[in-house]
């Protein structure tokens, strides 16, 4: 076990090094930006269910708050280490900095397996991770969210003990909260409806009109069936699409030329966007291996399953009428496939920017909740609309001027305006 | 003409006879109710009676009754005698009381017995059998009464008050009075009283024989000698008692005999093994002498209550032991009342019933301790005997059918549809019919499940059960169609005792030869009416052993719960397309599912229900359902939550709104909310403790009561016995052990390890490798024998995001493995987590994938290192696209590296060990053969080889000239000896011919398809479309070695080449 072996946070660093050296940045900025601001490390004691007490260790990392409070979620992993909670911290700065919104990067966990811990003592370990911190985050300080293995109940036993300890209410303290209890419309709609936004843009640029254009889709679950939704209301058709079928443990592709029907497609459904073969048969689609979402002759792919799904190995069979590819999905594209992308020309929206319609949301959610006012659902996707719109028109103009790949241009436009906040805040 | 009025009259008379047979039982039935009122005197009794039997006569306007009894008669209005008359003796005690006779008033046409019926005869011979018996229960219910008010006035009369009784045993009961007296003076005789000898001598009777008789002549019977006993002797025993003995201990003996005398006829008709009817008539006569009198223990009575317990229950030893402290003479009384038998029946209620039975009295004395057993009830239950399925092949004429079991199985299994379909259509015998309709009345129209109880699911416990059908009945209808359909599913659970699967089990088990009988249980369905369909709020199973544990924190005693809502089928089976909900009642905060997804994902989504419009058995959508029918469902938020914006939560004050919410099936109200899991633990705890092993339970819940509907020991299907794990293994040949966290069961004939080392896994400085072995994996698992390979690998399978935990796969990745085991090897002083499969747990518990955790740094573990290291990798030459990988990913063919050896897993949870060992393949070995391994495929040496043995036959015969053919393979499971009952056999045809020869070969070898597979269905019950899976294959794909091709001196698992037919112009 030596230095040589996996490390997710010296890989953030070395991402990190390759555009600080892009934006040719200063000893100084390197040196901050590379490692956190502050980490927090500390023991929760819990009296478990039998009477003995097990003593779990905490995490919260806050990467850098130049452009406001920290944002990030909190995992219960079994194995989690700190160096884990410090590259997915750093991610988080560049994530809230590439869609411009007011926010740091931070992230938290606790090493445990919840599949080994009843629900009480569950809660007991997120009150005890809030009373060990309650002075270092808050919704001006660092907003927690949920992540792995974690949901909006930990978040609400863990808002419950902040405001118990505060005397106050700050609903703003934490995201990811169900609706009612602080939660914010639109958010199973914000990652889908943000990867179309990003399209209709780039569509835009490169002069095409929606209506002439069509699409294929990998997956079926709440990002890609809010992005056919909007894409179709906006004019394309979506000849294809990829679901997982549980039953044969494989995936199939669904294919209808005529463009498939969203809503008939939804009726045939279950609730892990695993679409029935045999209704969709009935209904006329074509049943192709699950693969084959990729190879078809459309303008647009949107990879919204899996990460790594575009290879080295399949990328050669992307069409050449491709034009756009979205990432909804986290990671959907490896480096040697970004190679072959880049070789034919296709315009990519990097994951990075085109599914930040989730993060902000949450923000949205944490300014709702700081005024205690909330938006009506249409309010808070126009103005989802603006963010993304905005942020995308920002990387591809860096990409275009500096003749660069839309991946790196995000990055290096999220990392430059990271820097100038600490430079203009006098710290570098 | 003629002949059409021959055939009227016949049938003709046929009806009539019929009719007359129903107005003899309506009769016989009527005498029975007028007796079952035992307070009512004779006087009441009797002229009731003679009115109730004229019409059960032939011509009742004609007939007329008449009954002497002692001094009285008692006869129907008008009586006058004439001679054509039919009588039959009373009888009680031997003796002769009086007669009951009927008379026809005028002549009537001649028949068996002057004008009366054969049939008329019999008649009314039972019912003076039933007036005699009557009779005799008053006369001892006198005694009985009479003796208390003697015991009375014992306190009040100092003296002479055993006289009294005795002077009215006398009067009443002489042959009572005799053997007080004969036992008086053996018990003066053995306390050493010379008088009592000397008049035992005299009588001949005295036991005490001289040491050289003795001796002489030990195996001859001593003679017997002596006159009888008489009212004198009586008397001087007793006089020669009142000097040596006091009052009171003269009083206690005779009240102590005559109670054990009360018993006697129940001992004499128990221990004679006579017919169930006349042990129920002496049961009931028991009953009706002392109803109310608590039973004390007696050795005569734990004598009676063991015999009773071996007629009507088990044999099983284990099971009388425990149940002869929980069932009462009386309680049979009851029982009884809903056992259907016929008249000659000797049978038992068979496995199930008896299970049941006995639980549900142990929980019944136990609740009186706990009162967390208080409110567990039994559905209403009726059985029929075993032997009835005997009488009713008998009265069909079908007797010959037992014999079915001796013929060959294909035999067996082509003639079991038409078995199926003659039983169906026959008749049961009219008194069967009668305690069916008598069942049925008492059911309603309840839906009803009609169950087989075997005497070999008895003796064979689990591993014999779900051997033979259970049936659901929605029972509605008229009272005939609810019958029809009654008698319809019994005979076809009765036919089910010649099914082929059965059979085919007992050949293996040697159990051939059994005497086996079906016991019947009718049982009501727990559940109440939701919309059309009729269902229990949920229903499912409970296990004393957990042997599923998720957790390392949950013990193996914590046991483990396995519902569904609806009818209990779906937690009963493993499924294969949704979930039970699974919970361990000593640890219920630990969840198999934490997050919401998971919990989602895991959820019952279907619901098994009897549909009551359709008279059927159905599996209906739960989401459809509970839209149409969700505010009628019982207990709907104890069962569901809902989910909203990704959260679960437990339904509010005002409930579910089915029409807008999107709810799921968790239990989370019943687990948190109720005592439910803790009255569940206390009922396995119970049952447990007092049948003395792990007990297995069936229980519904209606919505308001919590029923029991089945109890037997837990014992394990074939898959899941702890397997025996020798002691004398040699140390190379074990490849790994571990004792923490061990479920039950054995792995054999293991071909392939995967083993992704954990150092080297470790030690992967990018993602993008980590990735690569978890598709490498997948692929591997698409490509190595289905459930003949194991994977093995560091930390946490199916880890994600964090996937340097253990390898990124997800289920699909792995669901064609049979082991998979996490090995956890420390970290500096750092052990990690295993994840016990939690990533996909209840995948793996559905398919019957065994996960087992190793810590090759514990003491006394054995972890083959060596071996692993040293066996030659196959991974380039299987996936040379993966040969990057061999560093990580060992890929070892066993039988190659260890000269035809296998990997043999025995899993233990007794013991809490397990061991992977190298051994010969079980196909060299004998052992018997699973009957139904659902998804795992049962091996044996006659599947391959037969297969082999055509695929060799087709060669001989195929002729390479007339097809084009260059060569002929076999490969795939039959080659590699490991095909099982469905497989399928995989040719691979070198083909060099022309179009017109390839059709004709494919039609050629069509043809011999079709045929292997009826062969095979024959032989093994499996059907497809066509045994042979035929790969034909170019001298192109040779030279490019694309598709099956590579199979032909592959390095793994090459296609075996077999000869072809010889030209035979060349000899």
């Amino acid at each position: 076990m030596s230095g040589k072996s996996f490390n997710a946070f010296e890989m953030a660093q070395a991402q990190f090094d390759h555009v600080a050296d892009i934006l040719d940045l200063d000893a100084a900025t390197r040196a901050l930006l590379r490692v956190p601001l502050r980490e927090y490390q500390f023991s929760i004691p819990v009296r478990m269910d039998d009477g003995h007490v097990e003593v779990f260790r905490g995490f919260r990392v806050q990467h850098n708050d130049s452009r406001g409070p920290c944002k990030g979620g909190i995992r219960f992993h079994p194995q989690e280490t700190i160096n884990t909670v410090r590259a997915l911290a750093t991610w988080m700065t560049w994530k809230c900095a590439v869609v411009d919104i007011p926010l740091g990067g931070g992230k938290g966990g606790v090493i445990c397996d919840p599949h080994n811990l009843s629900a009480r003592e569950q809660e007991q370990i997120c009150r005890g991770w809030v009373r060990q911190l309650a002075r270092n985050v808050g919704p001006l300080a660092d907003v927690p969210a949920p992540d792995v293995m974690t949901s909006g109940q930990h978040m609400l036993w863990m808002l419950d003990e902040f405001e118990a300890i505060h005397g106050k209410k700050y609903p703003g303290f934490i995201t990811g909260k169900p609706l009612g209890l602080g939660g914010s419309l639109g958010r199973t709609e914000a990652t889908g409806y943000g990867v179309i936004y990003t399209v209709r843009e780039a569509l835009k640029q490169l002069h095409i009109r929606p209506e002439d254009t069509t699409a294929s889709v990998q997956g079926f679950g709440n990002v890609s069936q809010y992005a056919i939704e909007l894409y179709t209301q906006m004019g394309g058709k979506v000849i294809c699409v990829s679901s997982w079928d549980q039953t044969d443990q494989t995936s199939y592709s669904f294919k209808k030329v005529a463009g498939v029907n969203l809503k008939e497609l939804l009726d045939i459904t279950d609730r892990f966007g695993g679409i029935n073969k045999a209704k969709a048969r009935d209904l006329g689609y074509e049943v192709l291996p699950g693969d084959d979402w990729l190879v078809q002759e459309v303008d647009i792919l949107i990879p919204a399953a899996l990460e790594n799904q575009i290879t080295g190995e399949n990328a050669g069979k992307i069409s050449g009428k491709v034009k756009i590819i979205a990432e909804g999905a986290n990671g959907p594209t490896t480096p040697e496939a970004d190679e072959i992308i880049k070789a034919k020309n296709i315009f990519v929206i990097p994951d990075f920017l085109a599914n930040a319609g989730g993060v902000t949301c949450s923000y949205f959610e944490q300014v709702q909740c700081n005024m205690n006012y909330f938006w009506e659902k249409d309010e808070v996707l126009g103005k989802l609309d603006v963010k993304m719109t905005s942020a995308f028109l920002a990387v591809s103009a860096l990409a275009a001027k500096r003749k660069l790949y839309m991946r790196d241009a995000a990055y290096v436009i999220a990392i430059d305006r990271v820097a100038r906040a600490c430079r203009e805040r006098g710290w570098v | 003409m003629t002949n059409d009025n021959d055939k009227k009259t016949s049938i003709d008379k046929l009806l009539e006879a019929l009719q007359e047979r129903a107005k003899e039982l309506n009769c016989l039935y009527q005498v029975e109710e007028i007796l079952n009122e035992p307070d009512e005197s004779l006087d009441v009794i009797c002229p009731k009676i003679v009115r109730a039997i004229p019409p059960g006569w032939q011509y009742p306007h004609v007939c007329q009754a008449k009954i002497s009894l002692e001094n009285k008669t008692y006869h129907t209005p008008n009586f006058m005698e004439t001679p054509w008359v039919q009588s039959a003796d009373i009888v009680v005690q031997d003796m002769v009381i009086g007669t009951i006779s009927v008379y026809y008033t005028i002549e009537m046409p001649q028949a068996d017995d002057g004008p009366f019926l054969k049939e008329e005869s019999k008649l009314i011979k039972t019912i003076a059998e039933r007036l005699g018996h009557f009779i005799m229960h008053q006369k001892m219910r006198l005694v009985v009464r009479d003796w208390e008010s003697a015991q009375h006035s014992v306190t009040e009369h100092k003296r002479g008050e055993w006289q009294v009784v005795l002077e009215m045993l006398k009067q009443t009961d002489r042959n009572l009075y005799i053997s007080i007296s004969r036992k008086m003076l053996n018990h003066l005789c053995w306390s050493g009283v010379a008088e009592a000898e000397k008049i035992l001598r005299a009588l001949g009777m005295d036991q005490k024989v001289t040491e050289e008789e003795l001796l002489d002549d030990w195996n001859r019977p001593h003679q017997r000698r002596g006159r009888s006993f008489s009212a004198d002797i009586s008397a001087a025993a007793f006089r020669i008692a009142s000097d040596h003995l006091s009052d009171e201990e003269i009083l206690r003996l005779i009240q102590k005999w005559v109670q054990e005398d009360k018993l006697s006829f129940l001992v004499q008709v128990v221990n004679r093994n006579l017919s169930l009817s006349e042990v129920a008539d002496a049961i009931r006569r028991y009953h009706h002498l002392a109803p109310d009198e608590p039973e004390i223990p007696s050795p005569s009575k734990r004598g009676i209550r063991v015999s009773l317990i071996r007629r009507f229950l088990s044999d099983g030893l284990q099971y009388i032991n425990v149940a002869k402290h929980f069932v009462d003479v009386r309680d049979f009384y009851h029982l009884l009342h809903n056992v259907i038998f016929s008249a000659e029946s000797h049978g038992k209620l068979g496995g199930k019933s008896a299970g049941l039975y006995l639980a549900a009295q142990i929980l019944k004395r136990k609740s009186e301790d706990d009162d967390l057993l208080g409110n567990v009830k039994i559905p209403k239950t009726w059985h029929i005997s075993s032997d009835v399925l005997l009488h009713f092949m008998h009265y069909n004429d079908l007797d010959e059918v037992v014999e079915q079991k001796y013929k060959e199985i294909n035999q067996v299994r082509l003639e079991y549809p038409h078995i199926v379909q003659t039983f169906k259509s026959a008749r049961f015998p009219a008194d069967i019919v009668k305690g069916l309709s008598v069942a049925l009345d008492d059911f309603g129209d309840s839906p009803l499940i009609v169950r087989s109880s075997s005497l070999l699911e008895d003796r064979m416990g689990a591993a014999f059960s779900g051997k033979y059908k259970s049936l659901f009945l929605a029972n509605q209808g008229s009272k005939q169609k609810r019958l029809d359909a009654l008698m319809d599913a019994i005979a076809e659970v009765y036919a089910s005792t010649f099914s082929p699967d059965p059979i085919e089990y007992r050949v293996e088990r040697g159990l051939l030869d059994f005497g086996e009988e079906m016991g019947i249980m009718i049982q009501e369905v727990v559940g109440k009416r939701v919309g059309k369909y009729y269902l229990p709020a949920f229903a499912g199973v409970a296990f004393s052993n957990n042997e599923f544990r998720w957790s390392p924190r949950i013990k193996r005693d914590d046991g483990l719960v396995r519902m569904v809502p609806g009818l209990g089928t779906r937690a009963v089976d493993r499924l294969s397309d949704d979930y039970p909900v699974l919970v361990a009642p000593g640890q219920p905060g630990l969840r198999v599912n934490v997050s919401p997804d998971e919990i989602v994902r895991y959820s019952p989504k279907k619901i098994d229900a009897i549909n009551l419009e359709t008279n059927s058995f159905e599996t209906i959508d739960l989401v459809e359902f509970l839209k149409e029918a969700g505010y009628e469902y019982p207990a709907a938020k104890e069962i569901l939550s809902v989910f909203k914006d990704g959260n679960l939560s437990r339904p509010s004050g005002i409930g579910i709104d089915f029409d807008e919410d999107d709810f799921v099936v968790t239990f989370e109200g019943l687990i948190s909310n109720t005592p439910f899991l803790k009255q569940m633990e206390a009922i396995l705890k119970h049952l447990g403790e007092t049948l003395g092993m792990p007990v297995d339970i069936e229980f519904a819940f209606d919505g308001t009561d919590f029923y029991l509907l089945q109890c037997r020991p837990q014992s394990y299907s074939d898959l899941s016995m702890p397997a025996p794990i020798p002691k004398d293994i040699p140390h190379d040949d074990i490849i790994f052990s571990a004792n923490r966290y061990i479920s039950n069961g054995k792995v054999p004939d293991i071909t392939h390890i995967v083993y992704v080392d954990p150092a080297k896994y470790g030690d992967i400085a990018d993602r993008q490798t980590m990735m690569a072995v978890g598709r490498a994996v997948g692929k591997l698992n698409k490509l190595l024998p289905k459930r003949q390979f194991i994977l093995m690998g560091p930390g946490r399978w199916g880890s994600r995001g964090d996937i340097k935990l253990g390898v990124n796969v997800t289920y699909s990745d792995i669901n064609n493995t049979a082991v998979l085991i996490e090995v956890a090897v420390k970290k500096g002083n750092y052990l990690p987590d295993l994840s016990f499969g939690t990533h996909f747990f209840q995948d793996l518990v559905e398919a019957h994938i065994r996960y087992l955790p190793l810590y090759p740094d514990d003491e006394h573990i054995i972890f083959n290192a060596k071996f692993l290291d040293r066996a030659p990798n196959i991974l380039p030459d299987v996936l040379p696209e993966n040969t990057d990988l061999d560093g990580i990913i060992k890929l070892i063919d066993v039988p190659k590296s260890t000269g035809g050896k296998v990997l043999k897993i025995l899993m233990n949870a007794d013991l809490d060990e397990a061991v992977g060992i190298l051994s010969v393949p079980s196909a060299e070995e004998t052992r018997p053969m699973p009957l139904k391994a659902d998804r795992v495929e049962k091996q044996s040496e006659n599947f391959w080889r037969w297969r082999l043995k055509m695929a060799e036959r087709i060669a001989s015969q195929l002729d390479p000239h007339r097809f084009g053919v260059a060569g002929f393979y076999v490969f795939g499971s039959t080659k590699n000896a490991t095909a099982g009952p469905g497989s399928d056999i995989d040719i691979l045809v070198h083909f060099r011919g022309d179009n017109r020869q390839l059709a004709d070969l494919q039609t050629w070898l069509e043809g011999w398809s079709l045929c292997l597979d009826e062969m095979n269905y024959l032989r093994t019950g499996y059907r497809s479309t066509g045994l042979l899976d035929l790969h034909i294959i170019t001298d192109q794909d040779i030279a490019k070695k694309t598709s099956y091709a590579v199979k032909i001196g592959a390095v793994t698992d090459p296609a075996r080449s077999l000869p072809m037919l010889r030209d035979p112009r060349r000899g």
